[in-house]
């Protein structure tokens, strides 16, 4: 039996894909919901903020988003996990996903990027945010609409994701 | 009455062209919906917590000014989720969560309706940073967050509770 394959059957695994029960693969899937509107909308905020949006807002106390962001990270990437048990064989053979993870990835990468640059800049608040902190905010926001894209293409392109029924719609 | 003008819809180009007759589509509508989706969430879920007391920091009347961003969310849910209805209207029509999903959002609105009616938002605008949001409010928010995470879990459980897709 192949890795992919071994992973697939272990009892969790299965459950998560097999057991009918609410609280698997749905409950799964919408926590893997909430933690994405939190953690890209929360993102999307301090970019649109560092962007020039609401400009009255003082940027300095946003930084107590990140504790709320990391909450949405840590359930996505917890869900994220047991989805990619569930179908392992197929997922993991998907060249989106690896797209998805790489965007994943570099979003992170720039959010903790913007805390150090940003955040921690003394000047913070004193004047628009400089050049560099301005291109991180266009990152961001590109990083996680590429993310959300290629995590949605993963259901199109490929093998077949693990919902029920679904049809491959793209050729 | 329903059902009439789902065979209408269901009927026209529109629909033919959402449900696969154009195959980029139903994926790109997806892709927009999630998109949507984190601008509603995240920046309606911000000023809720806001006024629930989390990050007192932030003065609540500019964070409003955030707020024309979360209707272009709300805007292209709007839009993209009547495409989807379009491309197969019966999946819909019957379906427990998507009726569940849509007195959610009616209920949301009533309550920023009754928000902004009843001069609460007025009175919230002048909340400054380390001030507490009044009572009212925060019922409005915690409602407000409540409805929109369960709007969240209705619309994915439309092919699980539902018979979507």
């Amino acid at each position: 039996m192949s890795f992919l394959a071994s992973i697939e059957n272990t009892a969790l695994a299965t459950w998560v894909r097999e057991s009918g029960s609410l609280l698997a693969y749905p409950a799964i899937l919408f926590l893997h919901t909430v933690g994405l509107g939190f953690l890209v909308g929360l993102n999307a905020a301090i970019d649109l903020r560092i962007l020039g949006a609401a400009r009255r807002l003082p940027l300095a106390p946003m930084e107590s988003f990140y504790r709320i962001m990391w909450a949405g990270f840590w359930v996505n990437a917890t869900s994220g996990t047991l989805l990619l048990m569930a179908d392992a064989t197929t997922k993991l053979m998907n060249r989106v996903f690896y797209i998805k993870m790489t965007f994943v990835f570099l979003a992170v990468l720039n959010m903790v990027l913007i805390r150090r640059r940003v955040f921690r800049d003394p000047a913070i608040d004193t004047a628009r945010v400089a050049g560099f902190g301005r291109a991180l905010a266009v990152t961001s926001l590109l990083f996680w609409a590429g993310a959300i894209t290629a995590g949605r293409l993963m259901a199109y392109f490929g093998p077949v994701s693990g919902a029920p029924g679904l049809q491959n719609k793209i050729p | 009455m329903v059902q009439t003008f789902s065979v209408w819809l269901h009927s026209t180009r529109l629909s033919w062209a959402v449900a696969g007759g154009v195959p980029w589509i139903w994926p790109l509508c997806e892709t927009l919906h999630f998109m949507g989706l984190a601008l509603l969430v995240g920046i309606v879920g911000v000023l809720d917590l806001r006024m629930l007391g989390m990050a007192k920091g932030l003065p609540i009347g500019p964070m409003q000014r955030l707020m024309p961003f979360a209707i272009v969310g709300f805007t292209v849910n709007m839009v993209t989720g009547f495409l989807f209805f379009a491309g197969d209207p019966f999946q819909y029509i019957h379906n427990v969560a998507f009726a569940f999903k849509l007195l959610f959002i009616g209920l949301a609105g009533v309550n920023a309706i009754l928000f902004y009616v009843t001069g609460l938002y007025r009175r919230v605008d002048g909340v400054g940073a380390g001030h507490d949001a009044p009572p009212a409010a925060k019922l409005v928010a915690a409602l407000s967050l409540f409805l929109w995470v369960g709007v969240m879990y209705w619309g994915r459980m439309l092919p699980f509770i539902g018979n979507a897709f």
